[in-house]
């Protein structure tokens, strides 16, 4: 069985590779941008039996600044590129097993683009959606 | 007993528990239709039970690594295997986990599937050879 603390560990190492950012494996009420949240959305069981295989639906919301600075958007916009130095998608998916905690994951989308309210505070972020199999 | 949802049907392959990567399983068990219908037939057609086949399905999760099912179907194709299914969730024979024993025909494998983005998977359905057994014990 995975331990989802695990999982949780191995997106944050790998969200670490980005230069500059930060990221943590809980939600936190006063993010210190830019930084990476990890959350699990959802868990689909039983996609093979005897619990072979587990389906963890994944989003890794990451904030960049105060929503109405230029250079936070161009530094969004990096972090949003499919492939690149700062691509969250690449580091994501730069140890697909987490170092053999889980059998694969994908960086699917990136959405919801755009400013976000944290304890009255506009920040700029995006979502990362992610999909582990584990 | 009761219904149950499908969770852990223990299927085995020569022996090797492949479960774990194993989606979906089916056992079909078949007769074959043999027409005796005649003149005394009163008008509707008849037939009885001739040759029994059956045929094994399995849609598993392509995994390559040592011992893995995608490396353990490589060389078995042409061969006949014996496949072990455990029904209702269960991990060996009983009155209500029974397990069915066929020797199957290894007469396909599809080692590369998937379209991008999509969990590698492949399927596969074998012929039965000879009879199905069925123990409760």
């Amino acid at each position: 069985m995975t331990d989802i603390s695990a999982i949780r560990a191995g997106l944050v190492t790998n969200l670490l590779t980005v230069p500059g950012l930060r990221a943590s494996a809980e939600l936190i009420d006063n993010p210190n941008p830019p930084i990476a949240l990890v959350n699990i959305d959802s868990i689909d069981y039983d996609l093979a039996m005897s619990g072979g295989l587990t389906q963890y639906n994944v989003v890794i919301t990451v904030i960049v600044g105060r929503a109405a600075e230029r250079e936070q958007q161009r530094k969004l916009d990096l972090y949003c590129q499919p492939d690149g130095d700062y691509s969250v998608k690449r580091a994501v998916e730069s140890n697909r097993s987490l170092s053999g905690v889980i059998q694969d994951l994908r960086v699917l989308s990136s959405g919801s683009i755009g400013s976000i309210t944290i304890n009255d505070q506009t920040y700029l972020a995006a979502e990362f959606t992610v999909t582990v199999y584990a | 007993m009761s219904k149950f949802v499908v969770t852990a049907t223990k299927v085995t392959l020569n022996g090797t528990d492949v479960s774990s990567s194993c989606a979906r399983a089916e056992l079909v068990i078949n007769a074959a239709e043999v027409d005796v219908t005649d003149f005394g037939s009163a008008g509707w057609t008849e037939v009885i039970g001739g040759l029994k086949s059956g045929s094994v399905s399995l849609d598993f999760h392509s995994d390559f690594g040592v011992g893995a099912v995608s490396a353990l179907f490589q060389d078995l194709v042409g061969s006949v295997g014996t496949v072990v299914l455990v029904a209702n969730n269960g991990t060996a024979a009983s009155a209500t986990t029974p397990e069915y024993t066929a020797q199957v025909l290894i007469n396909s494998f599809t080692p590369v599937a998937g379209a991008v983005g999509d969990l590698s998977t492949f399927s596969v359905t074998f012929p039965t050879s000879g009879a199905v057994s069925y123990a409760t014990a």
